[in-house]
């Protein structure tokens, strides 16, 4: 009984260390990221190189989703929207809550778990093989050649993706509304624009730009910190995604309090 | 000259280094070797300010660089030519182009007078015609080659060798030391090797050194290697079963 109370208590604390220590990790990757972008001397090829692999590997997908996520808000709905006749505020709820809520998180999730993830698994397999110190004995810095512009790449990317993503979950909205419950699309677009601010759009691009910058940042740290070979590599994009996700949740949640 | 005063490396609760002490005269040629895990690569990665030490001061010509910040260490790393164990390839970038970087980043050297180099350091590894590869299509131990040319192409005054033999077959692996050896004699380049191949290193090095627990345990010429006094040493060289050596 006692032993498992004092393993409880040593589990506890030594997963506490660790987080505490990943999340310094990852603080402290954040500063040397933006102290290397002022001045920014930021490497034009490797960025846009970045963001042609990242937007290839990710907008279909994000597409998909999105749209069926759309259509999912209206097909939850259709049963209020009939017994209470609100017709005229389907488009207004859907919308709502893509744009504050479903878009920039499922997004972000997605995004995670396809370029995220991936860009560990590169940096990792770099790091294994001593590529990072290898830039190093070459006297160039990481962090700005390697690091910058993925994270620049990442954020940028998932913005992009978060507004597009916006739109297509919208338009299956959209869609289901007029299959399911019969709404015009006239009335859907009027429900839309009549009752949401510029703001709602505005609320959730704010909170992808945090949730870039967050999982850019773990899944960055996560790569150069592999050890311990291709089991390594595979671990650390484990712990990426999930970490990612920790964060994305986490920060959805105290975004949300205060940005109102 | 290099020289390493009482540097210590720990990781964690794990003291890779526990006092090292090591000169390396200007011009010579030494050779590390060492159980697995022991240190040797870390040492390495002292040597040219990959790695800080806990404590201690590593010197290169009377200059201590321990304290340098990254940028302030880029012109003594310009002077030095390191293989890595793990090839440090870049992976986005040709056979070629890996080999031509050094080269490139000094500056100063037209285009086609950097191919011409690059197609002969390859030609010298045994890999002439590879340019165009990528490093992904690679075996091992060609990988280790294209290492071996670009730590070598723009003639450093200090070469570093992590395992320049490992994964070759002994055919390769003497001529791979042949070359290094004809290498260093027409630059008279510092050099310092490990390698698990000691026989072969002990052919291409003029001093071995031993690390042990930490510590370099034992110092001396090449040749005698077989017959140092220090059991540790013999039972390591000769790769005796039984012996006072601890895994
Ligand atoms: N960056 C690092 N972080 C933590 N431990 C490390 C690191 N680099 C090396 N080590 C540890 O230091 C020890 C010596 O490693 P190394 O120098 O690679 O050995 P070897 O003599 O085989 O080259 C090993 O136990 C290794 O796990
Ligand atoms: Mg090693």
């Amino acid at each position: 009984m006692f032993g498992f109370v004092e393993r409880a208590i040593t589990q506890v604390g030594t997963t506490t260390v660790r987080i505490a220590r990943e999340v310094g990790g990852i603080v402290v990757l954040a500063f040397d990221v933006l102290r290397a972008l002022f001045p920014p001397t930021l490497d034009g090829r490797e960025l846009v190189k970045n963001l042609y692999k990242m937007g290839n590997q990710s907008v279909p997908i994000v597409a998909l989703t999105a749209f069926f996520a759309g259509g999912l808000m209206l097909v939850q709905s259709a049963p209020f929207v009939e017994k209470l006749q609100a017709h005229a505020l389907a488009g207004w709820a859907a919308g709502y809550a893509v744009l504050r809520e479903i878009g920039p998180i499922l997004i972000a999730l997605m995004f995670s778990g396809r370029v995220g993830a991936n860009n560990t698994a590169e940096l990792g397999t770099m790091t294994v093989t001593e590529q990072l110190d290898g830039l190093r004995a070459l006297a160039i810095d990481p962090i700005r050649y390697l690091i910058v512009p993925r994270v620049v790449a990442m954020v940028v990317m998932l913005l992009a993706l978060t507004v597009i993503g916006d739109l297509v979950a919208l338009v299956g909205a959209a869609i289901t509304a007029k299959a399911v419950v019969g709404i015009e699309f006239s009335t859907f677009i009027h429900s839309v624009v009549d009752n949401l601010k510029p703001y709602d759009f505005l609320h959730g691009i704010y909170k992808s730009m945090v949730f870039g910058a967050s999982i850019a940042l773990t899944s960055c740290y996560f790569g150069v910190t592999v050890r311990g070979g291709a089991v390594g590599v595979g671990r650390a994009v484990n712990a990426a995604v999930v970490a990612a996700a920790v964060s994305v949740m986490l920060l959805d949640f105290f975004m949300t309090y205060w940005l109102g | 000259m290099i020289e390493l005063a009482a540097v210590r490396k720990r990781f964690g609760r794990h003291a890779v280094l526990d006092g090292i002490d090591l000169q390396v005269p200007t011009g010579a040629r030494l050779g590390i070797i060492g159980p697995a895990a022991s240190g040797k690569s870390v040492l390495l990665k002292l040597v040219c300010g990959l790695l800080r030490p806990d404590a201690g001061q590593v010197m290169i010509d009377g200059t201590d660089i321990t304290e340098r910040s990254e940028e302030g260490l880029a012109a003594t790393r310009a002077r030095i030519g390191f293989l890595f164990q793990n090839y440090a390839l870049f992976d986005f970038m040709t056979v070629g182009d890996n080999v031509a970087f050094p080269l490139a980043r000094r500056g100063g050297l037209a285009e086609d007078e950097i191919a011409r180099r690059v197609s002969a350091r390859l030609r010298a590894v045994g890999l002439a015609g590879n340019e165009a590869k990528m490093p992904a299509e690679l075996s091992g131990g060609m990988k280790k080659r294209v290492g071996i040319a670009r730590a070598t192409i723009a003639h450093p005054e200090i070469v570093i060798y992590d395992e320049p033999t490992a994964g070759l077959d002994p055919v390769t692996t003497s001529k791979v030391y042949d070359l290094l050896r004809a290498d260093q004699e027409t630059t008279g380049a510092t050099v310092i090797a490990v390698s698990s191949d000691v026989e072969a290193l002990c052919r291409f090095v003029d001093t071995v050194a031993f690390l042990y627990q930490g510590k370099i345990r034992y110092q001396g010429a090449a040749q005698t290697l077989t017959d140092a006094p220090d059991p540790v040493v013999r039972q390591f060289v000769r790769g005796d079963l039984e012996g006072p050596l601890e895994g």
